[in-house]
């Protein structure tokens, strides 16, 4: 992505994650969370959970990989303020969108706000605000 | 709400402000087998995160590490066992806490609510994070959609050495469990 093609109103492109138990695992157990609600499904349901789920750490993870699968390698994250919701479950595909609401020239930055958004038919997953930079000249 | 006294919220009003435990330190410094580790369970293709050329390129000195595995390079090394019997806690937690004190009271339930992270700059192999938590904020005793409970906020500040590098305020509800669903 370049500075000079980003404006507010840009949609990110929509992006499926098909969520299995593997890969709240291996969110879970990269982030080094241990909670037994993300790996074991029998401990998630005694504790009122319909199936193990997401560590928050891994919804961060997320949310970073699909703003800088779109801005690209020049980007930098600088911040990821989110509001949890319901939980992201194994067999529920959870569905992120983002929508740029900010891009102002400060200094020799870009700095861009996208709006986003981590669905799953259970209803928002996490909602907030990403903020990033890229380089405002690109040569 | 009502004006009458509530000695659970006088109970918690003397951890706001205050650090929540001692200065923590990374079990390890940033280090590219958990970066890789990481870049695979989450299947990242940003190349800066391994490949030094790349890094180079796009105006960093070195490989740096995914910004979000900020709190993962503090997480404490964990005691598997007897970790669900602790309610998934990595360690015995020592210090007296607000979390604590509203899991005697009976707020035992727990849902996180709100997660803002900053990275002020980002991490390099051998950074070495060190962390400090102050509880920000515990609200009135509130009834939600959910439940009967207490918001509570707190900020870890992130350092390598004397530079803050991230700053993390988080939010849980903590509840009654026999207040869900609009129960008294």
């Amino acid at each position: 992505m370049n500075a000079t093609n980003v404006k507010v109103g840009d949609e990110l492109p929509t992006f499926g994650l098909e969520l299995t138990s593997t890969m709240i695992v291996a969110g879970a157990i990269a982030s080094r969370d241990f909670m037994p609600v993300h790996h074991d499904a029998a401990y998630a349901r005694s504790q009122g959970a319909p199936d193990m789920f997401m560590n928050i750490l891994t919804t961060n993870g997320y949310i970073s990989r699909y703003v800088t699968d779109w801005a690209g390698p020049k980007s930098r994250v600088k911040r990821i303020a989110i509001r949890l919701g319901v939980p992201a479950v194994p067999g529920k595909t959870l569905r992120f969108d983002g929508e740029v609401t900010k891009a102002e020239i400060e200094g020799d930055e870009l700095v861009i706000d996208v709006a986003v958004r981590a669905a799953n038919d259970l209803g928002d997953h996490a909602t907030g605000t990403v903020t990033l930079t890229l380089p405002a000249s690109d040569s | 709400m009502t004006d009458e006294r509530d000695p659970v919220r006088e109970r918690l009003e003397a951890f706001v402000g205050k650090p929540m435990g001692e200065t923590a330190t990374a079990p390890d410094p940033v280090n590219i087998p958990m970066i890789r580790h990481w870049v695979a369970a989450f299947d990242d293709r940003n190349p800066v995160y391994l490949d030094e050329d790349v890094a180079a390129k796009s105006g960093f000195d070195a490989i740096v590490a995914p910004p979000a595995m900020l709190q993962a390079w503090t997480m404490p090394t964990p005691k598997i066992e007897g970790i669900a019997e602790r309610g998934g806690a990595p360690t015995e937690m020592q210090f007296e806490n607000p979390v604590n004190v509203l899991d005697e009271e009976g707020y035992v339930g727990t849902l996180a609510t709100n997660s803002e992270l900053d990275f002020y700059r980002y991490l390099h192999p051998g950074d070495l994070l060190e962390l400090d938590i102050v509880v920000d904020e515990i609200s009135p005793k509130k009834k939600t959609s959910l439940a009967t409970g207490y918001f509570v906020t707190w900020i870890t500040t992130y350092r390598v050495g004397d530079e803050v590098v991230g700053r993390q305020l988080f939010r849980i509800f903590k509840f009654d469990p026999a207040t869900m669903g609009g129960a008294a």
